[in-house]
């Protein structure tokens, strides 16, 4: 046997090697970004717009199937040639191979925005889902735009947002970051709060585009900050999480375990859960600092999407391919539910409430995938897995 | 497994990034210098190997002749050869299949640190081993041309191919093609040279020994620049910098000159010894030759 193997032991090294170097040269993974969900209410109701990769697509919150084109006029499901229902789907590969990392927003029943990563915004006609018209961006986009009051203020990926006006789509102003903005800006009273992997956070001028104030948080800024208690809250790259005032003064700072990425949930007492990517989560008494009131590490991997805190559960999403339910009292885990083949989950989980427009009648947790062939997954509060949408 | 080579790679340039005033340009060139210094035993023996099997080609030509219907013989002697000569005829594909993981590791670690999209950026966030290197993120992906042409030529993100780059970032793939073939040129020069001399020396029939070889190397000197200039023009700019240094790096080990430092500095035994002549037990012995006696000079 000795022998066998020293004989074979050129083969055994050249084996080795070859599986050692074979993963490399398959290449680094080329992907952008994850999912992006958001709510759209068109015709009355609420449907779920999930936009990854090439393509947008409306889903129904009761079931995950596709939701169907209406005629605005009598009501009735549009068809195609062969007769069957018409789905609201935009595909990048018949618009010029866009491709979407933000979710699309309402203008009216009729018009949808959608803001592609080949640097167009696009003016999309929602009740046959035809692109209308498209006006060029200065750049990459991978966080969804913020629209107030006829504005659209749009951040994009390589530094910089632009406020466009949604009556004639001409750039108002341009404000310029060293780095990207790849959260969400938050609008609080008439300041924009802009985060960027410049390492800073910074307050805007909602009509002019002027700096009003801007802080150092000693690394990349990558979420869009929580508002409680006229405080903003917030995580860096620097392993640290910040409490700010309004007026751009850090009040508090706690030193997680690794990079802070998701925006943080706050419960009915002040309590600030916050995840990061080393997979743990951290509970904060915000009365008077920032005080720990629990940490534990629930995941193998990391977290980057922000936790949701309904009732008496902290609920996060990991790079492991697990979501977690947590006892928000001590960090107690409750419940874990693996999805099929484990695959990363990136993006924001949101949590739906009952309601008619919605048409469900128990609350729904989305969570997505980067596995196209489970993109997005509905979970009852209790963990039941409701519905899966494959693509 | 693959991590624990990369993940060391991509904390090095992070943190060359920081000890170099945040230049990443200067980081990827140091990280390569300091790559192919630590790799040259292993360039060496792979160069050493390939020196010594051309130097038995003659050898190996006359066995193929002298047991053309034995084949079995023929691999006996073949080994003997091997072994007299103390050559490996595969000792110099593994340190170059080391090489390989080293120097696709150091790829991926430019790609990686040089993160521009939120996935590659999660990616990093498990990549850094040392504490502290955190705050450095976002590497400045951005080259800005030194000062008197700063104003002519506009920023290179290192992160985008040439093609999505401003126009004079062609430069780039176009330098890594003369590079590499810079260096095949004098890699394969050295060995070619080494070659004629043993071909005069040593084929009685006047065909080339390794005739198929010598077509396959000049092949390769046509092929390997174009495929690395391919591939530059392909991927990112951050990928032409390193193929350019790694390139000139091996000018410099391949030039006369450069090999002589190098030898003395890795206190190498030069591979430029006369290979071993084997004698077989069925071979004629060789025909003794009287030698003539110098006749002494009389004396008067």
């Amino acid at each position: 046997m000795y022998i066998y193997i020293r004989r074979r032991l050129h083969l055994l090294l050249l084996l080795a090697l070859t599986l050692l170097t074979l993963p490399a040269c398959v290449g680094a993974r080329m992907g952008v970004s994850w999912p992006a969900v958001g709510l759209i209410d068109l015709n009355g109701e609420t449907q779920i717009a999930l936009a990854y990769n090439n393509e947008v697509t409306l889903l129904t919150p009761s079931n995950g199937a596709p939701a169907g084109l209406v005629n605005p006029v009598d009501g009735s499901l549009l068809r195609d040639n062969q007769n069957n229902p018409r789905t609201w789907v935009l595909r990048g590969s018949d618009n010029g191979g866009a491709q979407f990392h933000t979710a699309p927003f309402r203008i009216d029943d009729e018009t949808v925005i959608i803001v592609d990563h080949n640097r167009r915004l696009l003016r999309v006609d929602s009740v046959i889902v035809e692109v209308q018209r498209s006006f060029p961006l200065l750049d990459k986009v991978v966080a969804n735009p913020l629209e107030a009051g006829g504005v659209l203020y749009v951040p994009f990926l390589n530094g910089g947002l632009s406020a466009i006006s949604l009556d004639d789509y001409r750039e108002l102003w341009r404000f310029p970051t060293d780095a990207g903005i790849w959260a969400q800006p938050l609008l609080v009273n008439d300041m924009l709060i802009l985060s960027s992997i410049d390492h800073y956070l910074y307050a805007v001028d909602r009509e002019t585009g002027h700096r009003i104030w801007s802080v150092d948080l000693g690394g990349a800024v990558a979420s869009t900050p929580l508002l409680a208690n006229d405080r903003l809250y917030i995580g860096s790259f620097n392993k640290s999480f910040f409490e700010i005032s309004l007026d751009g003064v850090i009040l508090s700072q706690y030193a997680t375990q690794n990079w802070v990425w998701g925006t943080p949930a706050i419960d009915e007492y002040g309590i600030v859960y916050v995840t990061d990517l080393s997979g743990y989560v951290h509970a904060l008494d915000t009365s008077g600092g920032l005080r720990e009131r629990w940490s534990a590490q629930i995941a193998e991997r990391g977290v980057r999407a922000g936790p949701i805190v309904y009732g008496e559960r902290v609920i996060v999403a990991s790079r492991d391919g697990k979501v977690y339910w947590l006892d928000r009292n001590d960090g107690q885990l409750i419940n874990a539910r693996e999805i099929d083949g484990r695959p990363e989950l990136l993006g924001d989980m949101m949590l739906l409430e009952p309601s008619p427009t919605l048409a469900i009648d128990a609350p729904l947790l989305l969570v997505n995938s980067v596995d196209e062939g489970r993109l997005l997954i509905a979970f009852g509060i209790d963990g039941r897995q409701t519905w899966v949408y494959p693509r | 497994m693959w991590d624990l080579i990369l993940n060391p790679f991509v904390t090095i340039l992070a943190w060359l990034y920081a000890a170099l005033n945040q230049d990443i340009v200067l980081a990827i060139v140091v990280l390569t210098v300091i790559i192919r210094i630590l790799t040259f035993p292993l360039f060496a023996k792979q160069q050493e190997s390939s020196k010594k099997m051309q130097q038995i080609q003659p050898q190996l030509k006359k066995l193929q002749e002298k047991y053309k219907n034995d084949k079995e013989k023929l691999s006996q002697a073949q080994m003997k050869l091997y072994r007299e000569n103390k050559v490996n005829p595969v000792g110099g594909c593994f340190p170059m299949l080391i090489q390989f993981p080293i120097l696709i590791g150091l790829y991926q670690a430019i790609f990686f640190a040089l993160a521009a999209t939120p996935f590659q950026l999660v990616d990093l966030s498990e990549r850094l081993l040392v504490p502290g290197l955190d705050s450095l993120i976002p590497l400045q992906r951005m080259w800005t041309p030194i000062p008197p042409l700063a104003s002519l030529l506009p920023e290179l993100d290192l992160t985008l191919a040439p093609l999505e780059n401003p126009h004079y970032a062609l430069l780039l793939p176009l330098l890594v093609l003369v590079t590499t073939w810079g260096q095949q040129k004098l890699t394969m020069g050295t060995m070619g040279q080494n070659k004629s001399n043993k071909d005069d020396d040593d084929d009685d029939n006047g065909a080339p020994a390794g005739g198929q070889a010598a077509a396959m190397t000049k092949s390769m000197t046509t092929i390997m620049p174009i495929m690395f200039g391919f591939f530059s023009l392909q991927f990112s700019v951050g990928l032409s910098i390193y193929f350019v240094t790694s390139n000139l790096i091996g000018v410099v080990q391949y030039s006369p000159q450069g090999k002589r430092l190098l030898e003395r500095v890795f206190r190498r035994k030069s591979a430029d010894e006369p290979p071993v002549e084997v004698i077989f037990e069925d071979d004629e012995p060789p025909k003794k030759t009287r030698k003539r006696k110098k006749k002494k000079p009389r004396k008067k």
